[in-house]
């Protein structure tokens, strides 16, 4: 389960490259989003609900289709090749619903080949969730008495195990308690270590600042901020976002 | 990753407690359904037995075939009969035999016990059309608008999943989980019948697999149809609510409103105006017959037997005459009603074959033989066997039919033989021939069709819906 790319690889596995949708209703959600993450980078997107987040993420999984623009996965352009796209990235969404009537080991089991990945054994599957935090006791239970928190570390061990070069985070530490998102972001760590891209959207100012390589402020559909670590070094994030939140919409280039 | 799916569906259908205690209901009732058809069976058979036994019993002691009235055949019971009920308890399973005139069916089972035609039989016709399909829909509503609202739909096309893999094994796997596990009581409950005794032809164990296999594109129309509406909505509670709405109108509106359409599209003469027609005709040929009897000439002759003889011949001629023209007159009147009939029955199953569940009633009932072909096919029956039983009778009388139209006389004078009794056994038994398995085939067919192309039709139309669907 760990990826054979460099983590200093300056290849960039997630691109939007003018990446706009508008929905049938006129509605704009996304107006031109262009960035990109390179393995072993984390990127946050950060902004308030409705400026386009998640809409971004659903154009990387394809769930929608861009009016214009192109989401690239690995230079895979995700709206002509979507089963191929989708076979080099791992989604956690903000809150991991997973078969309730499965124990964990099952619900692994089964996401696992889903994502292609027939050769793992029961001992790769406790490793993964020992790994994310989850008692081994709670292996064999059914994931119908899980607390979210443990649905996420389920939902995170899922997306390890399709040892995808990138991997997609939607709002991912939304609703865990402190010590799960400590976790949580300890296991990123190791994740960028490994070599993955990974694009993370949250709300949560403090741990974008903590962990993101680059830090994106989203607003009304565009992206009207981003920075690299280096460039936000010295700077107040939380001052930076209010500040944009209430003044600037004109999107970054 | 087809057979994943599967796989998956199986497991989770499978494990969960409502299908537990479905399946435990739908498998009671299943048992409950072959167990309550063979006893029928075997009382019918028994009533059978007894009303056989009691017609012959009746005509013991006579000593002249003349005497022979109210000569009774009846409809045996049928082993599927029980099984798929259709109109076998509604139509008369008795028919008295004069040897001339039309015959009718009588005293049906519903006539004779009404209490059961209150509720109905609870048969595995019942049980199909009704506990199935809630059966099918209770688990498949919630196909695909289910799993967006647990969430685990995005997780799953977050993997390289074709859509249509997905949908196909989605029905595949709920089909394979729902639909398999009710052929094991089905297939116990098709072990009671040897096990009570109930004699099961080869030809009746292939109509049986063919009303299960019927049952089963029935399941598979409402399961893909459940599946369909899923697609088309994003919250399990309205597809749940359209499906109870369109289970309501195509198991218990669209049937009956069909036949009421009909009823009203095309008019048949009821039987009471026939009745009325056929009585004033009957009446105008006895006043002319009356007429015709005051021209009675006989010849000179001083004997009173001879004299009397001489009058039954004339009146024999009169009754054979006016007979003839009755039966042509009703003849001619029946077929006009039959044809309205049929064209009524045509209009009544094509409007209710909208619904799967006509199709299904339809398609089992004509595979059993208990469909509204039965009446005709047991008069039919009967209309042949009068014709062999007035042969006998003439053969036994010397040419005449009896039947309370002649006279009789005879004199004794206390040195005669006493005349022995007649032996009602010599009477050519009745012996019904079920409907062949070739023509109930045969009228099963467009139903067999019309399931299939309910599944091929919801199947597509999820299909499409699918392709289109808001994962998200």
């Amino acid at each position: 389960m760990s990826l054979s790319l460099s983590p200093n690889s300056a290849h960039a596995l997630l691109e939007a490259d003018g990446l706009t949708k508008r929905y049938e209703d006129g509605v704009l959600a996304l107006d031109h989003v262009s960035f990109s993450v390179r393995a072993g980078e984390i990127y946050a997107m950060l902004g308030a609900n409705g400026a386009g987040k998640t809409t971004t993420i659903n154009l990387f999984l394809n769930f929608i289709e861009p009016t214009e623009g192109e989401a690239r996965i690995d230079g895979v352009i995700t709206h002509r090749e979507p089963l191929r796209a989708k076979q080099k990235v791992a989604f956690v969404s903000e809150n991991v619903m997973l078969y309730p009537n499965f124990t964990a080991l099952q619900n692994l089991d089964f996401f696992a080949r889903l994502g292609g990945r027939t050769s793992y054994t029961k001992d790769d599957y406790r490793r993964v969730l020992l790994r994310v935090g989850l008692q081994e006791e709670a292996h064999r239970k059914r994931l119908k008495g899980f607390s979210k928190g443990m649905r996420q570390k389920c939902g995170i061990a899922i997306a390890i195990l399709k040892n995808a070069p990138a991997i997609l985070l939607d709002e991912p530490t939304s609703g865990l308690d402190p010590q799960a998102g400590f976790e949580f972001m300890q296991l990123l760590h190791t994740l960028r270590e490994e070599g993955r891209a990974i694009l993370m959207s949250t709300h949560d100012i403090f741990r974008a600042r903590e962990i993101a390589d680059v830090v994106g402020i989203m607003k009304q559909g565009k992206l009207v901020m981003q920075r690299t670590r280096a460039e936000l070094a010295g700077e107040s994030l939380e001052d930076l976002y209010m500040e944009y939140m209430a003044g600037h919409t004109e999107a970054v280039d | 990753m087809l057979k994943l799916i599967i796989a998956k569906e199986l497991r989770e259908i499978i494990s969960s407690t409502k299908f537990a205690v479905t399946f435990g209901v739908c498998a009671v009732l299943i048992l409950l359904a072959f167990y309550a058809g063979a006893r029928s069976y075997q009382v019918g058979q028994a009533q059978y037995d007894a009303a056989v036994a009691e017609n012959l019993r009746q005509m013991e002691g006579l000593t002249d075939w003349l005497m022979v009235r109210n000569h009774r055949i009846f409809l045996p019971p049928h082993p599927l009969a029980a099984l798929v009920t259709g109109v076998a308890n509604d139509i008369g399973r008795t028919a008295t035999i004069h040897g001339r005139g039309e015959v009718s069916a009588e005293d049906s089972r519903y006539s004779e016990d009404p209490v059961f035609a209150v509720f109905r039989f609870l048969d595995l016709d019942f049980i199909f059309q009704v506990v199935l399909s809630l059966f099918a829909i209770l688990f498949a509503y919630d196909a695909i608008n289910g799993e967006k609202e647990r969430g685990t739909l995005p997780l799953t096309f977050a993997n390289a999943i074709p859509r249509a893999h997905y949908l196909l094994g989605k029905i595949t796997g709920s089909f394979l989980a729902l639909a398999v596990p009710l052929l094991i009581p089905i297939a116990l409950g098709a072990l009671l019948l040897p096990l009570m005794h109930i004699p099961m032809a080869g030809e009746d164990w292939l109509r049986l697999t063919l009303v299960v296999l019927a049952g089963m594109l029935y399941f598979g129309a409402f399961l893909t149809l459940s599946v369909f509406i899923s697609t088309r909505t994003h919250r399990t509670a309205h597809s749940f609510l359209l499906l109870l709405v369109i289970w309501i109108a195509a198991v218990l509106i669209v049937p009956r409103a069909a036949v009421l359409l009909a009823g009203r599209a095309v008019a048949v003469p009821s039987v009471d105006e026939m009745a009325s027609q056929k009585s004033r005709y009957h009446a105008q040929l006895w006043e002319a017959d009356r007429k015709a009897m005051g021209s009675f000439r006989p010849a000179a002759s001083e004997q009173p037997g001879q004299l009397l003889n001489q009058f039954n011949r004339f009146m024999q001629k009169l009754a054979d005459e006016r007979e003839k023209k009755m039966l042509e007159f009703s003849a001619r009147l029946n077929e006009q009603r039959r044809n309205r009939q049929a064209v009524q029955e045509q209009v009544a199953f094509n409007l209710a074959r909208v619904s799967p569940a006509a199709a299904f009633a339809l398609a089992s009932s004509n595979l059993v033989g208990t469909s509204l072909v039965l009446k005709e096919h047991f008069l039919e029956q009967a209309g042949k066997y009068q014709q062999a039983y007035a042969s006998f009778i003439r053969a036994q009388t010397g040419g005449s039919l009896g039947g309370g139209r002649v006279m009789m006389f005879r004199t004794t004078d206390g040195g005669e033989e006493k005349r022995n009794p007649i032996d009602p056994r010599a009477i050519p038994p009745f012996v019904y021939q079920a409907i062949p398995l070739n023509r109930a085939v045969q009228a099963a067919i467009l139903d067999f069709g019309l399931l299939i192309f309910f599944n091929v039709v919801f199947f597509a139309g999820a299909f499409l819906s699918f392709l289109r669907y808001d994962l998200r």
